[in-house]
């Protein structure tokens, strides 16, 4: 049955290759873009996820408070326009770039220590309310603080287009995303790969108690993850701020959205992760942008919990997941 | 006599690890036979198979001459195999009683509506099972904590209420894992005579997995050895005693009565 | 002196008080407190109005109208109480439920289905007048099987699901539902929903013209001055027979079940429960229940209107559920009220009175979900059995057995087992 979904879908992509070749392109460079910018987020869920088998649900709303305070710096604190000179406008967001990594971090960090370090013992039952209970209290300190209106900012990064093939247009601000989005992803395979840290967390993961036997002091190193899922997450946040606005309850949806992208990719596996999350934005860009009986932005939502549901229950270990044997 | 239960080959892998290896085992009805060897060995493994709770890699699990190797645990203790797990896992929050009558469940049909309106019928069958339960806890030797919540209760008595629960099923194969675990002497003399009456009062077969040589070799009638998930003895108590491979692999290091 | 003194301390002068109600014999012991509070709620519209309007903290209390909606939000957390509580089935988008239901009286109950004209037991409306029109009592019912359906169809698949994937797919569902109905008014031309606009208006209960004449029973509620006293009072039966449902089933061998299910889920597997349906009838009854209440409401506010299903309130009723006790009656009904007049006017009065009388100038309404948010992180850490703890825990403290109130040992053991299953 999946078989002939996919198929029905592939068929669906190329009648709408062919009809618009250049919506196409333009979208699928949207989807990718997009995509790169999920993967900041996807990739905090699944480092949470996979040293503590916990959804954490604010991980969304933290991503959006940074956004929102990224973008207080970069229109009240810097001043930051397009007529700033790109040397201020990159010194200016190499600085807000760094105060919003260490925000996101501490955040993260801060709400792990306060809410789910008591309930390590607890049955997952109630660490999985606490999550969605900080979700909310996060989503309203963003709300407190920034009000309900959406945030933007000027159009730091230009609008130019960085190529024309035909119709198909990229714009530099949009290359931005993935290019700021590449060196965040090397940086965080090293510290996994090979830090101390990142291979305590990897023990972690698999093992705590064994970890802990060879020394590894677990509680820092779940701390080490959430400032880690929670760097990223602020990274995030000033990257979709230079091209969407972000408001209070933004990281609710697009929460939603990365989880699904590290489900989807595998819950737990850091490249299973930003595949998904590449894979989600093509999903939406697609859903959005074609014209050939697209569903439109109004199902976007639908759409992707339906794959998630879908995933879940046809193939819970995602697309690069290991099987694991249910109650082993 | 007859096999009241037969595995043929089965093999249990998890990835890599081959836990169970084509295993064959019979019980015969009515008989108490014992399963040991050293940590490790599988012995759990298969247990969880004939109760369902894994899938055996392959191989074939007749009970009572049905075809049970790929049934859900439920419908397994429906058809008459009981159990008590190796850590204690009654229902915390559940008295005894009430853990008991959990254990009735399959063998009543009061339903929602007959619930919600209370029906005569689901209420002559709740009494008659809440009488049952508190019978089965005073033949089980804890009658005086029947209100008691379940983890409230001594070490012991929360191993006999296991026991009861489990008896609570109507089974007609019970499989008891690690029984006396924790146990002291006297608590395991008490177990092992328990288990005797048991046996000889109802149409009941025991399987047991055990460490304790002294339950083992007073209560069986026949031992079958496991080490690395592969048989490598059975037979009689006496016989598996001075077994060489058997001393070798396992019983040179355990306490010996 | 200092004898009355002492003597006052140990609240001596209450002994009799307590001696007379230890006379009382047990049985109607239990169901006196039942009694005492539905007595004074079913009275509550005559001496609304004769209660004070300026009381420190929360001003007034709701009138008829509010009440309602405050009542229909507990029967909901009643119903998500036997699939979060009773079962432990981490439930986060119940609000469906309560979609389906409000829109199963949207198409039952009202002039929407304009192409066709039934009518069946309805009252207060021209037998001209085109749609389906069934009794709105009679769309209770078919709500609340309808939306049983709903939770069926829904837990088929994601009850083999593990807790937080169970929980994730639940929020999903939550989503999908109202989004669907929000935009489902061009399905192939097709209007099921009426897209933003909602379903409106739908018709009200009542009894008819036969019992009128017989027993003096409101024809119909649409029509009487008294609407919202009536609706008040049904919507209190309707509470009272949902508690009494949920009651009975407790302590039934399907609630022994669900219970077993919570506390240990592979014991209660090997135990011949058989979990896929078990867990499938927590759901269908906590829809069933959800439904007739979204179909209620909707009777009520004449209308089922997308804007009323907001993934927000399946965080509510847990919160309710959270507040009151996992698993006990008497707390998710009282914690829900409480929640619910919170999130009706109780939070705008506190607001309020908060401006008023302190330098503080906050709309308090607009942080409520950080409240509830805040409420279910508290609980969560320091009393996770609710204020009002199920009635087996309950036993335990009054026993004064060695767990102190705020222990839980249900952690402890939880987690032994627990990990054992994630090796």
């Amino acid at each position: 049955m999946g078989i002939v979904f996919l198929v029905l879908l592939g068929v669906w992509l190329v009648v709408n290759l062919i009809k618009t070749p250049s919506d196409f392109f333009t979208v699928l460079l949207i989807g990718i873009t997009t995509g790169s910018v999920y993967a900041l987020i996807a990739l905090g869920y699944t480092l949470v996820y996979g040293i503590l088998q916990l959804i954490n649900f604010a991980h969304g709303d933290v991503f959006a408070l940074s956004g929102l305070v990224a973008s207080t710096f970069v229109v009240s604190v810097f001043g930051l326009d397009e007529t700033t000179a790109t040397l201020g406008i990159i010194g200016g967001l190499l600085a807000i770039l760094l105060f919003v990594v260490v925000f996101g971090a501490t955040i993260n960090a801060t709400i792990e220590f306060v809410a789910y370090r008591r309930l390590r013992q607890a049955p997952r039952l109630a660490v999985l309310i606490t999550a969605v209970g900080m979700s909310f209290i996060v989503q309203n300190v963003s709300l407190a603080i920034f009000g309900v209106n959406f945030r933007s900012v000027p159009p730091l990064i230009s609008e130019e287009h960085v190529f024309e093939v035909g119709d198909v247009t990229y714009q530099w601000n949009q290359l931005f995303a993935v290019l700021a989005t590449i060196p965040v992803l090397i940086l965080l395979s090293w510290v996994v790969a090979s830090t101390r840290h990142g291979k305590a967390m990897r023990a972690t993961s698999q093992d705590p108690d064994a970890a802990a036997i060879m020394g590894v002091n677990v509680n820092r190193t779940i701390s080490f993850t959430f400032l880690l899922a929670g760097g990223l997450a602020g990274v995030g946040g000033l990257l979709y701020l230079l091209e969407f606005n972000i408001r209070y309850d933004t990281g609710f949806e697009l929460g939603l959205i990365a989880f699904t992208a590290a489900v989807l990719g595998g819950i737990g596996n850091l490249s299973g992760a930003v595949l998904g999350a590449l894979l989600i934005g093509l999903i939406q860009a697609f859903n959005e942008g074609l014209s050939w009986h697209a569903p439109g932005s109004d199902w976007t939502r639908s759409i992707v919990f339906g794959i998630l549901i879908a995933i879940l229950v046809f193939r819970p270990e995602g697309l690069l997941g290991e099987r694991t044997p249910e109650g082993a | 006599m007859s096999d009241l239960l037969v595995a043929e080959s089965i093999r249990k892998e998890f990835g890599g690890l081959v836990a169970v290896a084509d295993l064959d085992f019979t019980i015969p009805d009515r008989s108490i036979v014992s399963l040991i060897g050293p940590n490790g060995a599988g012995k759990t493994t298969f247990f969880n198979m004939l109760t369902g709770v894994y899938k055996p890699t392959s191989g074939r699990i007749l009970f009572d001459e049905t075809d049970v190797t790929a049934k859900p645990p439920h419908a397994i203790t429906k058809l008459g195999i009981g159990r008590t797990f190796q850590n204690i896992r009654l229902f915390p929050q559940m008295t005894a009683l009430e853990n008991v009558l959990v254990g009735m469940h399959s063998r009543l049909k009061g339903g929602i509506l007959g619930s919600i309106f209370g029906t005569p019928g689901v209420r002559r069958e709740e009494r008659d099972a809440h009488e049952r339960g508190r019978e089965l806890l005073r033949y089980s030797g804890i009658g005086r904590v029947d209100d008691e919540l379940a983890e409230n209760l001594s070490y012991g008595d929360q191993r006999r209420l296991e026991l009861a629960r489990a008896l609570a099923t109507e089974p007609k194969l019970l499989l008891l894992d690690e029984p006396t675990a924790g146990m002291n002497p006297q608590e395991t003399a008490a177990f092992t005579e328990f288990l005797g009456k048991l046996r000889s009062e109802r149409p009941i077969t025991i399987l047991l997995i055990e460490h304790d040589m002294k339950v083992v070799m007073g209560i069986s009638e026949r031992v079958t050895v496991l080490d690395y998930g592969e048989k490598i003895a059975e037979g009689t108590p006496q016989e598996i005693q001075s077994n060489e491979r058997v001393i070798e692999a396992y019983l040179g290091k355990a306490a010996i009565g | 002196m200092p004898l009355m003194r002492e003597r006052l301390r140990r609240l001596e002068f209450l002994d009799p008080l307590f001696e007379a109600w230890r006379r009382i014999p047990a049985r109607i012991r239990g169901w006196l407190p039942v009694a005492i509070v539905a007595v004074l709620a079913a009275a509550y519209p005559y001496y609304v109005s004769s209660l004070p309007t300026d009381v420190p903290v929360i001003l007034a209390f709701p009138d008829v109208g509010a009440s309602v909606t405050i009542l229909v939000f507990v029967v909901m957390a009643v119903g998500l109480n036997v699939v979060v509580g009773y079962a432990g089935l981490l439930d986060l988008g119940y609000v469906a439920f309560y979609a389906i239901g409000a829109y199963t009286a949207g198409w039952f109950a009202s002039g929407h289905f304009e192409q066709v004209r039934f009518h069946l037991g309805s009252v207060g409306v021209s037998r001209e007048a085109q749609g389906i029109h069934i009794s709105v009592w009679l769309v209770l019912l078919i709500a609340g099987v309808i939306t049983a359906v709903g939770g069926i169809l829904i837990g088929l698949p994601t009850l083999r699901l593990r807790g937080d994937y169970l929980a994730i797919v639940t929020l999903g569902f939550g989503e999908i539902i109202p989004q669907f109905v929000r935009n489902a008014d061009s399905l192939k031309g097709f209007d099921l929903t009426h897209g933003t606009f909602g379903i409106s208006p739908i018709d009200s209960p009542g009894f008819g013209e036969g019992l009128h004449d017989a027993v003096g029973l409101p024809t119909s509620f649409a029509q009487s001055f008294e609407r919202a006293r009536l609706f008040y009072w049904a919507a209190l039966v309707i509470l009272l027979i949902t508690v009494f449902c949920c009651f009975r089933l407790r302590d039934s061998r399907l609630g022994r079940a669900w219970i077993a299910i919570r506390e240990d889920e592979t014991a209660a597997g090997a135990m011949g429960i058989p979990l896929m349906r078990t867990k499938t009838w927590a759901y269908a009854i906590g829809a069933f229940f959800g439904g007739v209440a979204g179909a209620y409401v909707a009777s009520f506010n004449s209308g089922a209107f997308p804007s009323q299903f907001h993934f927000n309130i399946s965080i509510f009723l847990l919160c309710m559920v959270i507040l009151g006790g996992m698993g006990s009656l008497w707390g998710v009904v009282i914690g829900g009220a409480i929640l619910a007049w919170l999130n009706v006017e109780g939070l705008a009065n506190i607001g309020a009175w908060l401006n008023a009388h302190t330098p503080l100038n906050v709309e308090v309404a607009k942080y409520q979900f950080g409240i509830y948010g805040t409420i279910i992180v508290l609980m969560m850490l320091f009393r996770p059995v609710g204020l009002i703890p199920e009635r087996r825990r309950k036993r335990e403290l009054e026993e004064g057995t060695p767990h102190g109130v705020l222990d839980d040992p249900l952690y402890d053991h939880r987690a032994e087992n627990e990990r054992e299953e994630t090796r």
